[in-house]
C-alpha cells in the first residue's frame, strides 16, 4: 500500500505552506531522510525529508499553497496503484474577525488624566441635548415618574443629583426633610403626605409631557334640544340601557373625526399619523385618579352599543378593574364635567392625541333664534388642539361638524 | 510518600541493561511519534523532543530512590517517562486531555506527576532551579534522607536563577543534585556564542560546589555518576553538580529547520553518538532481538496515541478550577 | 486588651506559628541576628535558631524560589523580601512559578508560601525603596494579596496567610510599624477576603488601604465638622476582594472615594472603582473619586516626596468633591 506524503505542520500556528519545487521526480527512488521537496512557510524556506523509502509514484501537487495535512505525493513499490487525489481547492481563508469598534464614545475621549483635571467642561457640553444627572438621580426620577427635563440641577456643572429630584418631587419649595446636607429640617406633623400611586405618577408624567406641546383652543356652543329629545326617547324605549348625552357626544365626535381625519391624528418627529378609526376615550374620575378608557371604532357603533360599552368601562374604572387593552389606542378624548355645573373649561391634551374636547353642563340660555329671543339648552364645548399637527382651519371645520352633529343628530349618521 | 531505603548498587547490573535499553528505546519511539503527530496537526502548543538525550534521563532517574524528587525543563518528555509516568498519561497530556498527567492544564512544558516525585517541567529557562534548592532545604529541615534533582541545559547556566540557586544550595549545603544536560546548544545559539567559558563545570566550581562530569551518551556512566552524586548529597555532604556531555539530534522545537546548524555535523553525531546504538552494541543485542524490542515499545507508543485520542476533553469551564487551593 | 505595635504584631504571629508548627520557618536577608531591616524578626533567632530563622544572601530569586520549593514539599515558609521594590527581582518566581503550579499541575500541588514585604513613602527613602506595587500582584490569578493597616489586623491576617494553602503576597507599610493598637489576648485568625468598617457614616464611603486608612480616618473627622458623615472601610485583603461589603456601603451612602498610597493611575483603586460602578451604578450620586500618588517616582527631597504622595487633605478634598462642596 503506497505511503501518502502529507504536507507537514512544521510549527505551531502553521496552517499552510507553499511547495516551491520538488527535488525528486516521479519514478525516482527515494530513501527515508532524503530531501523530497522545498517548502516555503511564513518564516523560512526549508527542505522536507521523505518519511519513507521507495519510489516516488506520484506527485499530486506540483507547486503552490497547500493546507497542512493535505496529501501531496505517494511513495511506494514500483508499479503500485495510486489513488486519485482531488485537486487542492483553495480553502477559503477564514475572514479575520472585524475589529470590534470602539462604539463607546467615552473611549475616544481625551487621554488626559481626569484625576488631575480641575477645569469645568467646555461650555455647550450639554448642547447635544443630554441631560446631566447622576445615575441615582435618574433612577429616582424614573421610579417616581418625574421628568428630568423639568428638574433643576444643583450638582457640579449643573448636574441633577438625588437631592434635586427629591426637591422637585416635594414641589420645589422647601428642601426635603430627609436631606441632611441642607438647612434645618422642615418640621413634620400637620402636613399630610400622600404617597404617590403609580396612577398619579403616570398622570403627572403624561400631563407634564402634554403641557409642553404648543396648543390652541376653539370654543363653540351647541343647541342640545334635539339631543335631549333623542336621549329621552331612547331611555323610554330601553330603560336598562341608560343612554346619556356623553354617549351621543361620543358618537357625534367619532363621526366628525372620521370626516376630519386631520384631527384624528398624532404628532411624531417623523410624521403626522392619521388614524383610520375614531377610538374615543372617555375621561372618568375613578377613585384611584383620572383614567381614560377607550371606545374603539365609535363611528361604527350604534348609540346602544356605545352606551353598553361605556357603562361597562365606567363601572370597571370605578372598581379599578380596567385592563391595559381598555386604555390603549385612543385617538381622541372626551372630558365631560357637565355634571358639576361647570360652564366650560379647557382640557389638557391626552398625549399623543392631537385633540381633546372639554364639555361643560348643558344649561338653559337665552339665545336669538330667527331674530326672536328663545330659551334653549346650550352646551359649550372647548376643543384643545396640538398645533404641531392641526391648524386652525381644519380644527374649526371639525368643531363645526360636531356642533352640527349635535344640533341635527341625523347628520352624524 | 514512602521513603524506603532500597539498596541500590553503585552501577547498573548486567541483568538490568536490557531493561535500560528498552526504556531508552521507548523514549526514542515516543519522541518520534510525538514529532509525527505534531506534523500531522494533532498536537497543539510547543513541543521539544529530547531525541539523543535518552541516556541522561534514564541513567539519572534509575539512580534515584523512592522519595527523591525531580524538576525538569521544557524538554521534559524523557525525564517524565524515565521517572515512571506511563506513556498513556503523557500522551494524553500532550493531547490536552483530562486523563493526562497534568489533566490537560499543563501540556508538554508543564508535566507534573507528584506521586512519582516529578515536581514539574518548567517553561521558564532555569525556573525550577531555586525550587529544587528549596525542596532540598525542606528535606534537610525535616531530616529526611531524600534528594532533590534539577535537570537543565547549557543555556540555563547563564540565567540568574541558576547562579542564585546553586549559590544558595552550596551555602546551605542542602541535598540537591544539579544535572546539566550539556548538548552545546541554547535554542539556536551554540555554546561558544552564549558562554564566555568553555567548561561549564567551572560555573559550579565557582560556588565551591562538588562537580562530576561524564559522557551523557553512555548510560552506564551516567548512572554511576548520578549514584555518586546522590550518595554524596544524601549523606549530608552538600549539593553536587553533574555535568553530562550529550547531543540533541533534533531541532530546538518540532519544526525547527535548524538553519543555524551544520547538517552534516548533526547527521554524523546521530550516527556515532546515539546512546541507544552505543548500549545495544555494548551488550550485543542481535538484530532480531532488537527488532522484537522495537516492536514491543512501538506498540506501547501506538497504544498511547489511541488512548490519548479516545480520552476525555476537559470541559471549557474547567479552566476556572484549580486556580486556588 | 493588650496593646502591641504593628511591628510586634507581625512578630507575634510569626513566633506563635513557629512555636506551634515545625513546618513554619522564616527566610530572608538580615533577619537573624540583626532581626530584619525593620526589626520585625528581632529576637526570633534566639528562640528558634538559625535553621528556622534563616539568613539568606542577597538573592531574591533564590529566596523566593527556595521558599516555593519548600512549600511544594509541604512546609509553610515565610519569605521576607526586604523592600517591596525588590519584589521585582523575585517576581519571576512568584508570578511564573508560585502562582501557577497548582493550576498547571491540574491540582496536584499547592504552594502554601507567604512573601512578606514592606514599602511606602516617608523619611525620603528614594524612588527605588518606596514603591507600592500591590496592583501588579492582584492582577495574577493564583496569588492572594493582603495589606493590613492595624496591629490587630496584621496579626490575625498574617496568621491566616501562613495557614492559607495558596501563595500570599503580604504587604506591610513601613510607617505603620511603630503604631500601637489593641489586640485580642489570643490571636484571632482573620479570614482572608473580609473587609473591615472602621467608621460608619451616611454621606460618602471612603475605601482605603495601608497608610491611607489612617489618613482617611483623619479626613473623616474633619469632614464631620463640615457636616459630612463619612464611612471608612478597609478591604484588608486585596485579592480576594470583599466586594459585598464595599458595594453595600456605597449603596448606603451613594458616594465613594477610593484611597491608596500607590500611584492612582492604573492602580488597585481603579479596579475597586470599576466594581463599584458596575454593581452600584444606580446608587451613585456622584462620580467615584480616586486618591493616590501622582504619576511620578518618589523624589528624594522631602518637599517633593510630600507633593507626590497623598495625605489626609487629599482624601478630604475628594470627600468634598463627591458631595458637591468644593
Amino acid at each position: 500500500m503506497a505511503t501518502e506524503v502529507i504536507l507537514p505542520r512544521l510549527g505551531q500556528g502553521m496552517e499552510s505552506g507553499t511547495i516551491v519545487r520538488w527535488l525528486k521526480s516521479e519514478g525516482e527512488t527515494v530513501e527515508r531522510g532524503e530531501p523530497l521537496f522545498e517548502l516555503d512557510t511564513d518564516k523560512v524556506t526549508q527542505e522536507v525529508e521523505a518519511e519513507a523509502s521507495g519510489v516516488l509514484l506520484r506527485i499530486a501537487v506540483a507547486e503552490g499553497e497547500v493546507p497542512v495535512g493535505r496529501t501531496v505525493a505517494f511513495i511506494g513499490a514500483e508499479g503500485e496503484d495510486v489513488p486519485e487525489v482531488a485537486e487542492p481547492v483553495a480553502e477559503a481563508v477564514p475572514e479575520a474577525e472585524a475589529p470590534v469598534e470602539a462604539s463607546n464614545r467615552l473611549l475616544q475621549a481625551e487621554a488626559q488624566p481626569w484625576i488631575e483635571r480641575r477645569s469645568r467642561p467646555e461650555p455647550g457640553a450639554a448642547a447635544n441635548g443630554r441631560i446631566k444627572a447622576s445615575p441615582l438621580a435618574r433612577r429616582m426620577a424614573r421610579e417616581r415618574g418625574l421628568d428630568l427635563a423639568a428638574i433643576h440641577g444643583t450638582g457640579p456643572d449643573g448636574r441633577i443629583v438625588a437631592e434635586d429630584v427629591e426637591r422637585a418631587e416635594a414641589g420645589g419649595e422647601a428642601p426635603p426633610a430627609s436631606n441632611r446636607l441642607l438647612q434645618a429640617p422642615v418640621p413634620a406633623g400637620e402636613v399630610e403626605r400622600r404617597p404617590l400611586s403609580n396612577v398619579r405618577k403616570t398622570i403627572a408624567r403624561r400631563l407634564t409631557q402634554a403641557w409642553q406641546v404648543p396648543v390652541f383652543q376653539l370654543q363653540a356652543s351647541a343647541d342640545m334640544t334635539r339631543v335631549n329629545a333623542l336621549v329621552a326617547k331612547l331611555r323610554e324605549r330601553e330603560p336598562e340601557l341608560r343612554v346619556t348625552v356623553t354617549d351621543v357626544l361620543t358618537k357625534v365626535c367619532a363621526a366628525a373625526l372620521v370626516r376630519h381625519r386631520e384631527v384624528n391624528a398624532e404628532w411624531t418627529d417623523e410624521a403626522i399619523l392619521l388614524h383610520p378609526s375614531a377610538n374615543v376615550g372617555i375621561a372618568v374620575a375613578a377613585p384611584q385618579g383620572l383614567v381614560v378608557p377607550v371606545i374603539r371604532g365609535a363611528e361604527r357603533l350604534s348609540l346602544a352599543e356605545i352606551a353598553t360599552l361605556r357603562t361597562d368601562l365606567v363601572a370597571r374604572a370605578r372598581e379599578n378593574r380596567l385592563r391595559a387593552e381598555d386604555l390603549d389606542g385612543g385617538t381622541f378624548t372626551l372630558s365631560n364635567l357637565g355634571m358639576y355645573a361647570v360652564e366650560s373649561f379647557t382640557a389638557v391634551l391626552n398625549p399623543p392625541q392631537a385633540a381633546i374636547v372639554a364639555v361643560g353642563a348643558t344649561e338653559e340660555r337665552v339665545v336669538p333664534v330667527g331674530g326672536e329671543l328663545a330659551v334653549r339648552p346650550m352646551l359649550t364645548l372647548v376643543v384643545t388642539f396640538d398645533h404641531r399637527a392641526v391648524d386652525g382651519a381644519p380644527a374649526a371645520a371639525f368643531l363645526r361638524a360636531v356642533k352640527e352633529g349635535l344640533e341635527e343628530p341625523g347628520l352624524a349618521l | 510518600m514512602t521513603v524506603a531505603k532500597v539498596e541500590h548498587r553503585s552501577s547498573l547490573a548486567k541483568g538490568e541493561l536490557g531493561d535500560v535499553l528498552r526504556e531508552m528505546l521507548l523514549i526514542r519511539r515516543f519522541e518520534e511519534k510525538v514529532e509525527e503527530r505534531f506534523r500531522a496537526g494533532d498536537l497543539p502548543g510547543f513541543l521539544h523532543v529530547a531525541i539523543g538525550q535518552e541516556a541522561c534521563a534514564v541513567g539519572v532517574c534509575r539512580a534515584l530512590e523512592d522519595g527523591d524528587v525531580i524538576a525538569s525543563t521544557h524538554r521534559a518528555h524523557g525525564h517524565t517517562l524515565a521517572k515512571g509516568t506511563h506513556p498513556n498519561e503523557l500522551m494524553a497530556e500532550l493531547y490536552g486531555k483530562q486523563e493526562g498527567c497534568s489533566h490537560g492544564y499543563g501540556g508538554s512544558m508543564h508535566l507534573y506527576d507528584v506521586e512519582r516525585g516529578n515536581m514539574g517541567a518548567n517553561a521558564v529557562v532555569g525556573g525550577g532551579l531555586p525550587q529544587i534548592t528549596g525542596a532540598a532545604l525542606a528535606f534537610q529541615l525535616r531530616g529526611e534522607p531524600r534528594v532533590a534533582v534539577a535537570f537543565f541545559g547549557d543555556g540555563a547556566t547563564n540565567i540568574g536563577t541558576f547562579h542564585e540557586a546553586l549559590n544558595l544550595a552550596q551555602l546551605w549545603q542542602v541535598p540537591a543534585v544539579f544535572v546539566l544536560e550539556d548538548n552545546k546548544w541554547a535554542e539556536s545559539t551554540p555554546e561558544w556564542q552564549h558562554s564566555p567559558i568553555r567548561d561549564l563545570s567551572d560555573r559550579a566550581k565557582a560556588f565551591g560546589m562538588k562537580t562530576l562530569k561524564t559522557d551523557g551518551q553512555d548510560v552506564e556512566a551516567v548512572y554511576k555518576t548520578a549514584r555518586k552524586a546522590l550518595d554524596h548529597a544524601r549523606g549530608g555532604n552538600g549539593p553536587v553538580f553533574v555535568h553530562l556531555e550529550t547531543v540533541r539530534f533534533s531541532g530546538h522545537y518540532i519544526g525547527d529547520p535548524q538553519v543555524y546548524r551544520d547538517r552534516g555535523e548533526a547527521r554524523e553525531l546521530s550516527e556515532t553518538r546515539d546512546p541507544i546504538e552505543l548500549l545495544r552494541e555494548k551488550i550485543g543485542v542481535s538484530g532480531e532481538d532488537f527488532a522484537e524490542l522495537d516492536a514491543e515499545v512501538t506498540e506501547i507508543v501506538e497504544a498511547s496515541v489511541g488512548f490519548a485520542k479516545g480520552a476525555t476533553d476537559p470541559a471549557p469551564e474547567d479552566a476556572l478550577k484549580n486556580v486556588y487551593a | 486588651m493588650p496593646e502591641l505595635t504593628y511591628r510586634e504584631a507581625v512578630r507575634d504571629a510569626l513566633v506563635q506559628a513557629m512555636r506551634e508548627d515545625e513546618d513554619v520557618f522564616v527566610v530572608g536577608e538580615d533577619i537573624a541576628e540583626m532581626g530584619g531591616s525593620m526589626g520585625v524578626t528581632a529576637g526570633m533567632v534566639d528562640e528558634f535558631g538559625p535553621e528556622r530563622v534563616r539568613n539568606a544572601p542577597i538573592s531574591e530569586m533564590a529566596i523566593a524560589g527556595a521558599a516555593i520549593g519548600a512549600a511544594l514539599q509541604g512546609m509553610r515558609p515565610v519569605a521576607e523580601i526586604m523592600y517591596e521594590d525588590f519584589l521585582t527581582l523575585a517576581t519571576e518566581q512568584i508570578v511564573n512559578q508560585a502562582a501557577k503550579h497548582r493550576y498547571m499541575s491540574g491540582g496536584q500541588v499547592s504552594v502554601p508560601v507567604v512573601f512578606r514585604t514592606q514599602g511606602g513613602a516617608g523619611w525620603s527613602p528614594g524612588a527605588q525603596h518606596a514603591q507600592q506595587l500591590e496592583a501588579w500582584f492582584v492582577h495574577i490569578p493564583g496569588l492572594k494579596v493582603v495589606f493590613a493597616s492595624t496591629p490587630e489586623d496584621v496579626r490575625g491576617l498574617l496568621w491566616s496567610s501562613i495557614y492559607d494553602d495558596n501563595p500570599v503576597v503580604f504587604f506591610e507599610h513601613r510607617t505603620l510599624y511603630p503604631i500601637k493598637g489593641e489586640v485580642p489576648e489570643e490571636i484571632e485568625p482573620i479570614p482572608l477576603g473580609r473587609a473591615r468598617v472602621h467608621r460608619e457614616g451616611a454621606d460618602v464611603t471612603v475605601i482605603a488601604t495601608g497608610r491611607l486608612v489612617h489618613e482617611s480616618l483623619k479626613a473623616a473627622e474633619e469632614a464631620e465638622g463640615d457636616g459630612i458623615s463619612v464611612e471608612v472601610v478597609d478591604p484588608r485583603t486585596l485579592q480576594p476582594l470583599d466586594e459585598e461589603t464595599l458595594v453595600a456601603s456605597v449603596k448606603k451612602t451613594n458616594r465613594a472615594v477610593v484611597a491608596h498610597e500607590a500611584v492612582t493611575r492604573m492602580g488597585f483603586g481603579a479596579e475597586v472603582a470599576a466594581v463599584l460602578q458596575y454593581q452600584a451604578f444606580d446608587w451613585l450620586d456622584a462620580p467615584i473619586e480616586r486618591v493616590g500618588a501622582r504619576f511620578a517616582p518618589l523624589a528624594f527631597a522631602p518637599v517633593m516626596e510630600a507633593f507626590v504622595v497623598p495625605h489626609a487633605e487629599d482624601v478630604l478634598a475628594a470627600i468634598k468633591r463627591t458631595v458637591g462642596k468644593e
